[in-house]
């Protein structure tokens, strides 16, 4: 019944030509507002997505009690490795071979060909059993790298804020002293992994001038054989270890960057805060030009709340396109751009759940600033609007 | 038996501190397939009556009462749906939609009727028709003439087959040679079609061509010489 009741779908959309100037603008000025709001949701679950996905509940890391959880601070003995195997029941064994990750983990200024001054990096030293403990790794370019060559991932130019030529296979980069040869890239399904640089770990460890280690990471049969790494961490006080899954371990770095995403989502509401003053200010435009109209409507019979509804079907329609245009745009230009950040690098992404934050806003934009000057206009007596100019 | 009973209608609003008071208690019948013509001075009330009757505007007090209904008892949107069926509203300024074609302004009124598009399409045609307008169909307003545009507007109000016709100063922005044309569209809709009309108008002449003649004359309503009185005075 309702529906019989409803102004034709055509007339709210014949309105949006009606001024084309005005409803461009509009088009254009709502289009940027939600690609606003597509950027810094695209940021907020780049960077979720990034330190999510770098944390596995069944690896552990074991690094020094006194780094005051920062790996990048830890050292730990050349042998903590063994003495994990030897000690700790649970650490999954892949063809024979036990999944335990000894890594040196530093950042360090690396220069690249094009780089004026050596951007800041995160160099891990490896060895080959790294990508059984860091299964979302993959070598998707090239060769594991022998002595005196690194691999780098697809995200690592980013964070040096170099150009991703400097980064291909058979490039050079320095650090500390000295040239390294590009031999293969990797990807990490969009974990933090992505923008480091792995070296072997004992060239890496020749070059440093260090014997020791920063972590040793091991992979368990199933979560809860972590605790039974973290006894023997408290056991052994004499080794001063600490041992923490590292799920927790990026869980905790994600707390750590709690306030930036807050901030990104009060972005969000003040960008989708103007955009309803824009939609406010053309529909209050455009319904101050069809009092007389609306009133017409009135008369013949229809009532105001089919008539509130083709207002708003209006000013949400233009929204919605202006949504549309916004995730083409987005998923265009603004996916995949790499963001850097003190862990390392990520990449924005606009996934289903950015669109829908879009689309969300876009439709709270088209209703929001269709209602008060469409109400306004329903306030009016018929009689008095009939004589509107 | 009258189709239109006003009965002792009072009409008032504040301008500042004064209480302006167009009608004052008038009354009046129409009998189903009469053509009144309501003329009287500028300011004198005589379309804040026809506004009463088609329901786009409220009394101060009395009863209005069309085809039994008394619409002063009816909430606004009980009062929206009872206009779709019982109003056909031709405007001084013709008021068509200027995003809509003919066909499709004439058609707005029965898409808040029952009805199925076959139906709609038959009657819409038929009113084109009437007011000899089928090749403008698919025109916009602004490609027609005022004449057309208030021709259009004729077929607009009689599409529905509405109770009763109202039309506010319906040759007020025309030239004579529309006016003409559109006063013999209203004779005709009146004597071929059958349909009631109330038309206000302050030109005598136009006034003239209804078959009763009601002036307003400070707040009082006169036919031949007598205040009007209203031959039902009790609401269905």
């Amino acid at each position: 019944m309702l529906g019989k009741r409803l102004l034709p779908w055509d007339y709210g959309v014949r309105n949006l030509f009606r001024r084309p100037t005005r409803s461009a603008l509009t088009f254009g000025g709502l289009t940027i507002v939600v690609l606003l709001v597509l950027v810094v949701v695209g940021f907020i679950r780049g960077l979720e997505k990034s330190l999510t996905a770098t944390g596995s509940p069944d690896v552990v890391l074991v690094y020094s009690l006194s780094s005051a959880a920062d790996i990048e601070n830890s050292s730990i003995p050349g042998r903590t490795a063994a003495l994990l195997s030897a000690s700790v029941d649970g650490i999954r064994r892949t063809h024979g071979v036990e999944c335990t990750s000894p890594e040196l983990y530093l950042g360090t200024r690396v220069a690249t060909a094009s780089l004026e001054q050596p951007g800041m990096g995160v160099v891990r030293g490896v060895t080959t059993s790294a990508p059984l403990v860091r299964d979302r790794v993959q070598l998707v370019e090239g060769s594991w790298p022998e002595s005196g060559q690194v691999m780098v991932g697809r995200l690592a130019h980013s964070k040096l804020g170099a150009s991703e030529k400097d980064l291909v296979v058979g490039q050079q980069v320095e650090f500390d002293g000295k040239t390294w040869t590009i031999s293969g890239r990797f990807t990490a399904a969009g974990s933090a992994f992505e923008s480091e640089i792995w070296a072997p770990l004992a060239d890496l460890q020749t070059t440093l001038k260090r014997q020791d280690l920063s972590l040793v990471a091991a992979k368990m049969d199933s979560p809860d054989r972590v605790a039974d790494v973290d006894i023997f961490c408290r056991e052994r006080v004499d080794l001063e270890l600490k041992a923490v899954a590292e799920s927790a371990y990026y869980a905790s770095l994600q707390k750590h960057y709690k306030p930036v995403r807050m901030l990104g989502w009060v972005v969000v509401a003040l960008v989708a805060g103007s955009g309803v003053f824009a939609g406010l200010n053309t529909m209050y435009g455009a319904v101050a030009g069809r009092i007389r109209e609306l009133a017409t409507l009135q008369a013949i019979g229809y009532r105001r709340r089919a008539i509130l509804l083709t207002l708003v079907q209006e000013a949400t329609l233009l929204a919605c396109a202006g949504a549309l245009a916004a995730c083409v745009i987005g998923l265009l230009l603004v996916d995949g751009l790499a963001v850097r950040f003190t862990m390392g690098a990520f990449m924005l992404r606009v996934d289903s759940v950015g669109i829908a934050v879009a689309c969300g806003v876009a439709a709270l934009l088209g209703v929001a600033g269709a209602l008060p000057p469409a109400a306004k206009a329903m306030r009016l007596p018929v009689v008095e609007a009939i004589k509107a100019i | 038996m009258s189709l239109v009973d006003v009965l002792n209608v009072t009409k008032e609003y504040a301008n500042g501190d004064e209480t302006i008071r167009p009608l004052d208690g008038v009354s009046l019948s129409i009998h189903e397939g009469d053509y009144v013509s309501l003329m009287g001075a500028s300011g004198s009330g005589k379309s804040t009556l026809l506004n009463l009757i088609a329901g786009i505007d409220q009394v101060a007090s009395g009863e209005i009462v069309v085809a039994g209904t008394d619409i002063t008892k009816l909430s606004r949107g009980k009062l929206a749906d009872w206009r779709a069926a019982h109003i056909g509203y031709v405007f001084q300024t013709h008021n068509l939609i200027p995003v809509l074609t003919a066909y499709e302004n004439v058609e707005l009124p029965l898409l808040l009727l029952p009805m199925s598009a076959a139906e709609r399409r038959k009657r819409v045609e038929i009113a084109l028709e009437a007011v000899d307008l089928t090749p403008r169909a698919s025109h916009y307003p602004r490609q027609m003439s005022g004449g057309q545009e208030q021709r259009v507007g004729i077929a607009r109000a009689i599409v529905a087959s509405p109770t009763i016709i109202v039309a506010d100063e319906p040759t007020g922005s025309l030239d004579d040679e529309t006016t003409e044309q559109i006063l013999s569209l209203l004779s005709r809709v009146n004597d071929e079609l059958g349909m009631t009309l109330l038309m206000v108008t302050h030109d005598a002449d136009a006034g003239a061509r209804a078959r009763r003649q009601v002036r307003l004359e400070r707040g009082r309503l006169m036919e031949n010489g007598k205040e009007t009185k209203a031959t039902t005075l009790r609401t269905a």
